[in-house]
Order: structure tokens, then sequence, then C-alpha cells
């Protein structure tokens, strides 16, 4: 497919941005906006932050997502609505639900100024078996591992060590450009 | 009690096989439910009547202080005063309509008890589930004090004390304490203490979760201890009322019953009682200073105390109505609980629905308006305007609607037409619309029940379990 390896396409790991464990969303909230005005890399953004232990070993990412789930109101009404599908109730009816209760909750200001003192690690995700790959490995492998576990980014491996991130964004990038060079052969 | 403790064990085994995938250990919340010594105590009895089928068949169980009416099999099980009830299975000849289906019955229906442990267990009705006709299964299956398994095949299933589940084949499911399912067909699912879930797939979706710790004082259970709460006591506290009458081989009616009517012979009787025509009063009811009107009904575990039933009045079994003044046509779901006070009755109207697995409890008097539905837990008037909605409201509702811990999807004229139409067969099968010579139901066919006793070994290897036993016309 083509001649791209992991290592040609990943974000190093000291342009990426990261918190030490314990900070708040908040912290990694500026942590992130900093790394997105010093990468100059591509047009693409930082979508994301590593969480590092005392030992600077990556425990944990913080995507987009994560931040939005933690801002969201966790009262016990909201988690009876995630009951509602065990007891048949259509996800149209559910989804209606989370609406009128979302209303009903506490205003985003207000919920922001609450998140920010708020852990990482309590909304970070852990990395799992199939999130790790090594800089070696080629285009074709990334695509597979970044499909099958649908991930957003991997976290790129030499030997022991974690050297980088390699994003979807960077892998559909260079997918794209084979296929141009497909199109141009034909 | 060697052979009784491996039966018990046996029991476990199979229960927690079948929930190994909820994984579930029974084992701690079952293992000192019932001391088996109690097994001794107690003889088992049955009912023979012309009108309905006899044919028991009993082998390698203990049945201590259960009852059984109809055509019953149990094998390798533990019934404690259970009440396995028999009376409304489906006859041979019978057809059952289901959906687009009319599906004859080829033989009479019967209740299978097999590897199964219930405690204090109300059996009743016929098997709903058109896959299974002819027999009403219960497999590998515990349920806990007051349980309700009404017209429920079960297989792998655990429920919970004060549990029912209501016209529902059931599957490896735990059924928590104090709730009340009825939804046609349902696996793998472990539904938490408190839940109230009533569901017509395509027709309508209600469910109601009580707060558990409001729920807590009135029923609690965890495992290594028996059930505890007020529900407990108050049926704790009136224990010894229902030695006599277990203890006594005959006794004296007490009272005046119309010939229409059916007083169980094993229901307690308090002074200051009036039944009515085609009153239904079953086993183990509970009355005291109650006055029931044409019609009503007081079934299995029902107590109904200081108060008075207008008439036509459903009282569900394990129901519970105290210091209250009830209009006509009332309903009043499973293992309810209603409770007013000497100086603050509680007060009902006519045709009001009160939900099974509703608790009613208040220190200042509170009237219900006619015609109201009624759920959940209600100690005030703010409860019961968050936990009500007039039947006509209701009705109204096409889509879908929360109203404080109740979710509702569906047509809420579909809920209520359903409800209203059970209300009636309940009625009806109790005998309470009896003109004298048509329309008879159990109020009728229920009286001139006689009873014969069995009796457990009382020693040796076998002690507590009862031989093998085959009773047939």
């Amino acid at each position: 497919m083509s001649d791209y390896l992991v290592k040609e396409l990943m974000v190093p790991l000291s342009e990426y941005a990261t918190v030490p464990e314990g900070s708040t969303l908040f912290d990694a909230v500026l942590e992130l906006e900093k790394a997105q005005e010093e990468f100059d890399h591509t047009k693409y953004k930082h979508r994301g932050v590593l969480i590092l232990d005392k030992n600077k070993r990556i425990i944990g990412k913080l995507g987009q997502l994560d931040v939005l789930r933690a801002l969201e109101p966790k009262n016990e009404e909201l988690s009876d609505v995630d009951q509602l599908g065990q007891f048949g109730f259509s996800s149209n009816f559910i989804r209606n639900v989370r609406k009128q209760l979302r209303l009903q909750a506490t205003p985003l200001k207000g919920l922001c100024s609450k998140a920010a003192k708020l852990k990482v690690e309590d909304f970070m995700q852990a990395p799992s078996e199939g999130e790790y790959i090594d800089q070696e490995a080629s285009l074709e492998i990334a695509v597979l591992q970044l499909v099958m576990g649908q991930h957003l980014s991997l976290l790129v491996t030499k030997g022991k060590k974690i050297v980088g991130i390699l994003r979807l964004t960077d892998v559909f990038a260079a997918v794209f450009h084979t296929m141009k060079e497909c199109e141009i052969i034909l | 009690m060697k052979e009784l403790e491996k039966l018990l064990d046996r029991i476990i085994q199979r229960i927690n096989i079948n929930l190994r995938e909820l994984d579930y250990d029974v084992g701690p919340f079952i293992k000192n439910l019932v001391p088996l010594d109690q097994m001794v105590k107690f003889y088992a009895f049955y009912g023979i009547t012309p009108h309905h089928p006899l044919d028991f068949v009993f082998r390698h169980s203990s049945l201590a202080g259960s009852y059984f009416l109809g055509k019953i099999r149990t094998r390798n099980s533990i019934l404690y005063k259970s009440d396995i009830r028999g009376d409304e299975l489906k006859h041979r000849g019978d057809v059952f309509h289901y959906q687009k289906f009319e599906i004859p019955v080829n033989r009479d229906e019967g209740i299978d008890i097999e590897d199964s442990f219930l405690v204090k267990t109300l059996v009743h009705n016929f098997s709903h589930d058109p896959e299974t006709l002819e027999k009403f299964f219960i497999n590998d299956t515990v349920a806990a004090h007051y349980a309700n398994i009404h017209g429920s095949p079960s297989d792998g299933c655990f429920l919970g004390p004060f549990a029912t589940v209501d016209l529902t084949t059931m599957r490896d499911c735990i059924i928590g304490a104090f709730s009340y399912v009825q939804a046609g067909e349902i696996g793998h699912l472990n539904v938490g203490p408190g839940t109230v879930w009533v569901r017509s797939p395509d027709d309508f979706n209600f469910l109601y979760h009580h707060s558990l710790p409001d729920l807590d004082p009135y029923i609690n259970y965890g495992p290594g201890r028996p059930p505890q709460g007020l529900l407990i006591d108050f049926v704790r506290d009136r224990k010894e009322d229902f030695k006599r009458v277990f203890d006594v081989v005959k006794l004296d009616t007490p009272v005046m019953v119309p010939p229409n009517a059916s007083l169980d012979r094993y229901a307690v009787i308090k002074p200051k009682i009036h039944i009515s025509e085609n009153v239904l009063v079953a086993e183990r009811a509970y009355l005291q200073n109650a006055w029931l009107g044409k019609g009503a009904n007081a079934q299995e575990n029902c107590y109904i105390i200081n108060s008075r039933l207008e008439g036509f009045n459903v009282t569900a079994h394990g129901a519970k109505i105290i210091e209250a003044d009830l209009g006509k046509n009332i309903f009043v779901g499973f293992n309810s609980f209603l409770r007013g006070r000497a100086r603050s009755r509680l007060n009902v109207g006519d045709e009001c629905i009160i939900m099974p697995h509703t608790i009613i409890d208040i220190k200042k008097p509170l009237t219900i308006p006619p015609g109201h539905l009624v759920w959940g837990m209600i100690t005030g008037s703010d409860d019961l305007s968050l936990n009500s909605m007039t039947l006509k409201d209701f009705s109204k509702i096409d889509g879908g609607r929360i109203h404080g811990n109740m979710s509702f999807e569906g047509r809420g004229a579909r809920f209520v037409s359903a409800f209203r139409e059970r209300i009636h067969h309940i009625l009806e099968a109790n005998g309470a619309f009896f003109n004298g010579r048509d329309r008879r139901g159990h109020a009728q066919k229920n009286q001139n029940i006689s009873f014969n006793t069995i009796q457990p070994y009382t020693d040796g290897e076998f002690e507590g379990l009862f031989p093998t036993i085959i009773i047939q016309p």
C-alpha cells in the first residue's frame, strides 16, 4: 500500500501536551491550548492530553470527549436513565429523557468551574493493549489497529519506551496521499 | 437432616450455575434463610374440592407448612410455608389465545417445581407462556419470604423477599427485594430492589424505582442475614395469631359468612368482621376490625385491619390495608402497604388503582380522590401529587412521560384499559359477580374445601424430608 512507517507520521512525545497525575481538568485544558499554539506541524490541532505518573510514564489519555463527559452532571437521575435501556425503553425515549434532565440540571457555566477542580485521572482513558504500536510498524498495521480498536490515536513505542503519538488524522492524511498517488499512476 | 442439607447445597449449586453470567452467588443469601430444623416442625396440607383436579406427586422434597391445591409435582425441592395454589390452572380442552394464535390445551396444566427453594412464597394463576401451556414450571429457583410467583414460569432465578413476578416467563434472572415485574418474558436480567416494572411490548412500558434509602426501613436484605424491616416486623408481630389456626384441627367460623362468600379456615379472623356477599377471604389472610363490602376479596398474605372496603375491591396477594377507608372498585396491587393512623386515616376514592408494591404510610390524614392511578412511596400530600395522576390524564399520554421517579412510554390509554380488564378478570375469577346461578368463582368454588395433612420424617437421615407421596382421586 505504501512505504510509510509509523515513526514518520507520529508526533514526538516532546511536542505533545502532557500533564502530571493529580492535575485538574482545567490544567489539562490549559496545557492543550499551549501545545496547540506551539505545534505547527499540520493544520490539524492536538485533540488530547497525555497523563504522566511521577516516573513520567503515560498512564492515560484525555480526549475532547472525555472533557465534555466530565462536564456532564452526574446525578442519580441521570444514572437511572442509563438503566432504562435494559427495561425495554426505546432509544428515542432515553434520548428525550436525557435532554429533559440536562436542561433541568446546572447550566454549563457553573459546571465548568466545578470541572476545573476535577482530577484528570478520574476521566482519562487508560491505554488498552491494542493502543501501542512499534515505531517501525507500517501504515497498514497502524490502520488495522485504529480501525479494530476504534481509537483516535495510538501510543508509539521504541523498545519499552513511548516515543510519540500516532494520530488518526495523520494516518488518514497519509492514506489519502497514497490514494492520490495511485490515481496519478492509473 | 443429612439428606436435607445435601438437597439445599444441590439447589444452591444449580441456581449459581444458572446465574453465573450475572456473577451471583445465592449461597450467602439463603444458607440461613430458614434453619433446616424448622422443616420437621410443620405438616404440609392439601385441599380437596369437587371443582379442582386432585393430582399431587411429591418426591424427595421438604414441604413444611406448605399448602397445595390442584395438580402439582415437586421434586428435589424445599418449600417452607408456601402456598402452591393451582385453582386457576388451564384445563384440557381450553383454548389459549396468544397474539394471532389459538392454541388448544391438550392436558390439564400442572405446577411443576424442581430443584427449588421457596420460602413463604405464593405460586398462583397459570402459565402465560405459549411455549409451555400445560406445564407451569419452577426450576432451579429460590424465592425468599413473601415472594409471589404469579403466572410466571421460572428457570434459574432468584427472587428477593416481597418480590413479585407476574405473568412473566423468566430465565436466569435476579429480582430484588420488593420488586414487581410484569413484562411477558425476561432473561439474564438483574432487577434491583424496589423496581416496579410493567411492560407490554409495543403498547406501554411503566417503570418506577423506589429510592433505596426510603425503602430500607421497610425491607432490606443482604447476604448472611434474613430479611429485615418494618414489613417483616409487621408480619412477625401477628405470627402467633396464625399459629392457632394451623394448630387446631376443627375451628368454628367466628363470623357470619353469606352462602355465596368464602372464608378460608386458614385465615385469621379477629373481632368485628363483616363479610358481605361474594366476598373471598383466602388462606393466610388476616382480618381485624374489617368491613368487606360485596365482591371484595382478601387474597393470600393480605392484612386488612381497622379498615372498611365498600365493595368490588381487589386486595391482591400480600397487600396490607391498615386504618383506611376504601371506596368501591379499588385495586390494591401485590404487596402494597397502605397504612393510615387511628386519628389520621387514609381515604381512597372509588375506582382508584394502587399499583403493585406501592407504600402509602401517612401520619396526617390523606385523601386520594376517585379515579387516580397511584404508585411509589407516599408519606403525605406532596408525595401524592408526585406519585399519582388521574386515570383520565394518564390515558392521554401518548409517547412518553417522566413523573418523579416514574418513567412511562407508550399509550397511557392502553395501560389503563389493560389494568381495568385485569381487575375485572380478577373479580370475575374470584366470584365477585356471582348472581346466584352464573359467574361462579373462587368465592363459591372454594367453599367446603376439606384439608388433609401430610408429615415429614422426624428423625434419621431423611429428617425434614417427606416420603414420596402420590395423591390422586
